[in-house]
This record gives C-alpha cells, sequence and structure tokens, in this order.
C-alpha cells in the first residue's frame, strides 16, 4: 500500500523527466548515429560519419579552446566564490547579503550580457572615463576577445558557485578555527588545512555547477567573444542552424554531455568516502600540533 | 501533516502539468482567423500588418528569424504551425524539393501582374512561380561611418586596410561573406570549384578578417549604431533601423562595385497551412501598389519587385536597383555545400 503511495507522489517527477530529459536526449543519440539528410535532418541510415567527423582538427582545436576557457573561469570563479561564500556565512545579516547575490537574477541574461557591452564596448562608459581622465584618447577594446568571454562568464556563474559553499560553510564549525589557532596553527593554516577539507563537498558542487554550463556556454562567447572565443556551443548551434548537419551537433552534444556526466559520476563516486571524514581535517597536521597531547 | 503538504505539493505539480496541457491544446485548434506569419526580422512594416488586420478582420501573428538557416531548421524540426514564410531564393528550391510547399493558385493573385519581369525572369528556383511570389530582391553592402572613416573605395577591398583593424564587422553569414570574396576575385557566388572556394578562403582568412572585429549576425547592426564598429557589411534595413534618424546623413550605404551575393526573397504557403486563402489575400495584399510602396519606404527600400510602386514611393532608398546589376543571386549548390563548410569552418575556429 505504502509503495504505490511513494509511486504516485513521484510519478509528476518521473513523467516531466522522461518527457523532457530522456526523451530528448534518446532522439539526440539516435541522430548522432545517422546519416545527415542533404537539406538538414536526417536519414534513416546507421553511420558512424558524425563521430569521425569529430576528429576534424578544428573541432580539436575548439574542444581545447573550450576545455580551457571553462577551466580558467571556474577556478576564478571558485577563487572569488570562497571568501564571499565565507563572508555571507559569518555575517550577521546572511538574508540581505544573499538577497544580493540573487537579485541578478532578476534581470534576463541577454540584458545583463548588453550591460556588459555597454560598459565595457569600445565606446562604452569605462571609455568614456579613461577618456574623460585623459588615460588614453584611442578606446580600448576590452570585449570581443577570450579575457572577455572568462570575465562574463565568471559573473554569470558566479551565484551558482556562491550558493552551494554559502549552505557549505555556513554548517561549519567555526570553533574548529579557534581550536586550531590555539593548538598554534596561524590563520592562513587554519582556514587551508580546517576549513578547505571540510567544505570539500561545497567546493566540488559550486565546481560542479559552473564548469558545467560553462563548457556549453553559447550567448556569451557568440556577443561578447571575438574572432578567437568560437566554443563548442557556437559549433553545435552552427551545425545544427547553419551547416545543416544535424548528425554532427547531436555527436557533439552527446560528446558534451557524456564528459559532463563522466565527470560528475566520477566526483560523485568519491563523494561517500568524504562524508564520513567530515571531522578529521589532516591528520599529518594534527600530528606536528605542538602540544604534545596527540 | 509533512505528508499532507508534500501531497498539496504534488497537487500543485499536476496543476501546473495540466494547465501547460491545456494551454498548448489551445494553440493548436479553434480559431481559423489567425494568420501565423514566419518572417525575418525587420522585414515587413507594423503598419501594413495592421492595415491588412483591419481589411480582413482577422489577427496575424508575426514571429521572426535571422536567417534562412534558422527558419529552415525550425521548419523542417516540425511543430509550427506557420501559413506563409519568406524564404530566400536557394531555400525556395530546397523546400520544393522536400516536398514542404503548397501550390500557389496565381489566378487569385490580382496583383501579380504588378512584378517586374525582370525580377520573375530571375526566379530559376520555382520556373512559373508555382510555389513563390517575389517578396524583395536586394543584397547586403557595407556601411560606413562618414565621421570616422573619410576616404574609402566603394569596394570590399575595404576590408583588408588594416588601419581600420577591429573597426570593422562582417556577417557570421557563410554564403554571404564567401559570396563577397568570390566576387571580389572575379568568380561566381555559386561555384563549386575547389579552388575558387579555396582562394576565397584564403583571401578573408588572410587580407580580411586580421582587420575584422568580429563576424556577427544578430549583433551587428547595433554595434554599428553604438560606434563600436566603423565599417559594417550587412543589410541596409538593419543598419538603420538602429541608426538613430539625426544621425543617418553621417553614413554611407553601398553595394561594392565588384557586386556581390544578392537574395530574392519569396512569399510561401506552407504545407499543412489552415488559412492557405487568407495567405493568398496577404500575399496579393504586399502587391498593391500603395502597400508595396509603403513597405519599401519604411525600409529605405527601392521598389526592386513591383513596378506601379515605384512611382508612388515618397522617401529616399539607401541604394538604387542598378546598384544590384553586378551582384549575383546566390543559387542552391547542393552537395557542393560541404566546400564551403569546410572553407567557412576553417575560417570561424581558427584564431
Amino acid at each position: 500500500m505504502r509503495k504505490q503511495v511513494g509511486l504516485l507522489y513521484t510519478l509528476p517527477q518521473i513523467l516531466w523527466l522522461v518527457v523532457f530529459f530522456a526523451a530528448p536526449l534518446c532522439i539526440i543519440v539516435m541522430y548522432s548515429f545517422l546519416k545527415k539528410g542533404l537539406y538538414g535532418g536526417v536519414e534513416l541510415q546507421f553511420s558512424l560519419e558524425a563521430y569521425t567527423a569529430m576528429a576534424n582538427p578544428n573541432i580539436v582545436l575548439v574542444t581545447w579552446r573550450t576545455l580551457k576557457i571553462s577551466i580558467i573561469a571556474t577556478v576564478l570563479t571558485l577563487l572569488i566564490a570562497l571568501p564571499c561564500g565565507y563572508s555571507i556565512a559569518r555575517s550577521k545579516n546572511q538574508a540581505i547579503r544573499l538577497f544580493l547575490v540573487i537579485v541578478p537574477f532578476w534581470t534576463n541574461f541577454l540584458v545583463r550580457i548588453y550591460a556588459w557591452i555597454a560598459i565595457m564596448g569600445n565606446e562604452g562608459f569605462l571609455n568614456d572615463i579613461l577618456r574623460a581622465l585623459r588615460l588614453t584618447t584611442e578606446s580600448v577594446q576590452f570585449l570581443y576577445n577570450q579575457a572577455a568571454v572568462i570575465l562574463v562568464l565568471v559573473y554569470m556563474y558566479l551565484p551558482y558557485a556562491i550558493l552551494p559553499l554559502f549552505s557549505t560553510i555556513d554548517k561549519f564549525d567555526f570553533t574548529l578555527l579557534d581550536a586550531a589557532r590555539d593548538l598554534g596553527a596561524t590563520r592562513f593554516q587554519s582556514y587551508v588545512r580546517v576549513l578547505l577539507p571540510n567544505i570539500k563537498g561545497g567546493l566540488v558542487t559550486a565546481g560542479l555547477f559552473t564548469f558545467v554550463p560553462i563548457f556549453g556556454a553559447y550567448a556569451v562567447p557568440l556577443l561578447i567573444g571575438g574572432k578567437d572565443s568560437y566554443m563548442l556551443g557556437n559549433i553545435i548551434a552552427d551545425q545544427l542552424t547553419k551547416t545543416r548537419n544535424w548528425p554532427l551537433a547531436s555527436s557533439i552534444s552527446m560528446t558534451v554531455t557524456v564528459l559532463t556526466t563522466g565527470l560528475v559520476f566520477l566526483i560523485a563516486m568519491r563523494k561517500p568516502r568524504e562524508q564520513k571524514q567530515v571531522f578529521d581535517a589532516d591528520p599529518a597536521f594534527l600530528q606536528v600540533a605542538p602540544d604534545g597531547k596527540r | 501533516m509533512v505528508t499532507l503538504r508534500k501531497m498539496v505539493l504534488n497537487l500543485f505539480g499536476l496543476a501546473l502539468i495540466c494547465t501547460l496541457l491545456v494551454l498548448s491544446g489551445c494553440k493548436g485548434g479553434g480559431q481559423s482567423k489567425t494568420l501565423y506569419i514566419f518572417n525575418w526580422t525587420y522585414y515587413t512594416p507594423d503598419s501594413v500588418i495592421q492595415k491588412f488586420e483591419q481589411e480582413y478582420g482577422v489577427k496575424v501573428v508575426y514571429d521572426t528569424f535571422a536567417s534562412n538557416e534558422e527558419m529552415f531548421a525550425k521548419l523542417k524540426a516540425g511543430g509550427a504551425n506557420y501559413d506563409i514564410t519568406f524564404p530566400s531564393g536557394d531555400y525556395v528550391s530546397i523546400m520544393i524539393k522536400e516536398g514542404m510547399l503548397e501550390k500557389i493558385d496565381k489566378s487569385k493573385l490580382k496583383n501579380f501582374a504588378n512584378i517586374d519581369p525582370a525580377v520573375l525572369a530571375q526566379c530559376d528556383f520555382d520556373p512559373g512561380n508555382q510555389y513563390s511570389v517575389p517578396y524583395y530582391l536586394g543584397a547586403a553592402g557595407v556601411a560606413v561611418d562618414k565621421t570616422k572613416v573619410q576616404s574609402y573605395d566603394r569596394s570590399w577591398s575595404i576590408f583588408a586596410r588594416k588601419e581600420l583593424a577591429n573597426r570593422m564587422i562582417m556577417l557570421d553569414d557563410m554564403r554571404e561573406v564567401m559570396g563577397d570574396a568570390l566576387k571580389y576575385l572575379g568568380y561566381s557566388v555559386n561555384t563549386t570549384d575547389q579552388r575558387q572556394i579555396d582562394a576565397a578562403r584564403d583571401l578573408i582568412n588572410n587580407a580580411w578578417k586580421p582587420n575584422l572585429l568580429k563576424f556577427d549576425a544578430e549583433a551587428f547592426a547595433k554595434s554599428f549604431a553604438a560606434g563600436e564598429v566603423w565599417v559594417a557589411q550587412g543589410y541596409a534595413e538593419s543598419i538603420f533601423a538602429e541608426v538613430d534618424k539625426s544621425k543617418w546623413n553621417t553614413v554611407d550605404f553601398f553595394i561594392p562595385k565588384e557586386g556581390g551575393p544578392s537574395y530574392l526573397d519569396s512569399m510561401v504557403i506552407l504545407k499543412g497551412s489552415k488559412n492557405k486563402e487568407l495567405a493568398l489575400k496577404f500575399i496579393d495584399f504586399i502587391h498593391r501598389p500603395e502597400i508595396y510602396a509603403e513597405f519599401c519606404d519604411y525600409f529605405g527600400f527601392p521598389s526592386t519587385a513591383n513596378i506601379p510602386a515605384r512611382a508612388l514611393k515618397k522617401g529616399e532608398s539607401w541604394y538604387r536597383p542598378e546598384d544590384l546589376l553586378n551582384c549575383e543571386l546566390k543559387k542552391d549548390v547542393g552537395a557542393d555545400l560541404e566546400k564551403y563548410n569546410a572553407a567557412w569552418q576553417a575560417i570561424r575556429v581558427g584564431k
């Protein structure tokens, strides 16, 4: 009896996942193994062409570039999100600070991209200020390169990193930091060797929440990027809408999906072990602790 | 209590799904007095749509696309119930081959006679106009901000000028940009000769691309209007829609003397249209001389397709019909498109 009720409860969720996730994914898998139609679409004929076509040096280059941009952007995001999450967790007015992190979500994604163009463009506010200060006469070109793409990606996905980091740090027992200090650790040591190992789970979640969407970024490289910023997301869109090669678009999408889910699985497999060691900060550190009691 | 809350939440979820299902159901059936148009961004003035709605007492739903490829991909994917769309010539022939179009009963189009026979003669993508009625013949050109660039040749060679580096932009459109380079080199925009395609690729990669800020088909007009770039290859109507009217006299728009790929967009009725009669009425309405003139005036177009409208036009045009003389209509190159794809990918991907 109970079992049936449980199934009934999860039914909407299952239905949702099947219709909007599993079914489209199956279609993509199927398309990636079919022959491309001359004018788009697919022909019902098995073919591995879409996968062999990925060996094309151009696509390899773009994959490498996408990986590079994603890693740099994720690392930068984490470096900024960590102190943010920490300060929110320790703050007395958490609610207000969290609210401030969430506020940008109320503005449309594209509008925020165009706002960056208005600020950093060749004729943007920043250049106006530089010219007014007579630091430059010509416009400085901030946008339309990889660095600008990384900057805007970091900005876009920062909240996705701050929120999980905050919720993990919030659960952290801060007296442990005091204990570490009492045992002779410097402030920096107490963060690196006590705080960080204890919030590993949050760091991993934050990293995934930023890396995965950035790896599939499309609009930011399209609008903020220049000639050197063509990423995998753009190739997929172009194969689908411009060069009419749906199987190739599908096979690249599949590769991206397999790579990212593979990453998630790898990390998820390791997780149970980490959760058990919530308390043992760093055995080596405890051994060198100069208190003699250990 | 917890289970009660869960139940309420689940009921809420179910209600949401039901609402979605009901809403999506509404769209399909019922009202036959709505004409669904799938058109290019900036292509039919609102005033023309409104006049049509008033005269026939119908509602028009106007959705837009940015490229033939996008339009084709969306229609091909199915699910969209549009009545009329506006493909360029190469896509008219593709859509005929793919069986996506309804035949058009020209006897019901009394304004078909207004269309320039010279334009009809170019419709070899649909001989005898069985499936398509010309909408507009035009070409992309080059817009120059005269306050920033004083002396220049009205040629594609402007993109090779190093002193304008990073202040120029070209469309993220394979056939357009490749076509410009092919024309500049004296070849056909529809060539399938690998050596000619390679030569065009090398010209773009070595001479033009180093000076370009980027390839952009979405925001090129915005970038030009904002002063981000001084030279933009693109469509006049997009450019002038973004540039403030007070600055129109500082913009020079020209079709380069070598010519380029021209386009002939046609109105077609899609297979499965539920409003074929109304769609025919819309097509006929567009070619009424006063309506066609209103359309051209709104965008600063020359009246390329409709002869009587030329006399009724009140405004200036950004270019003249004779500027298109050296241009060549883009045609479907079939499987040889792969050669263009490879060349374009090399251009877009490389640093």
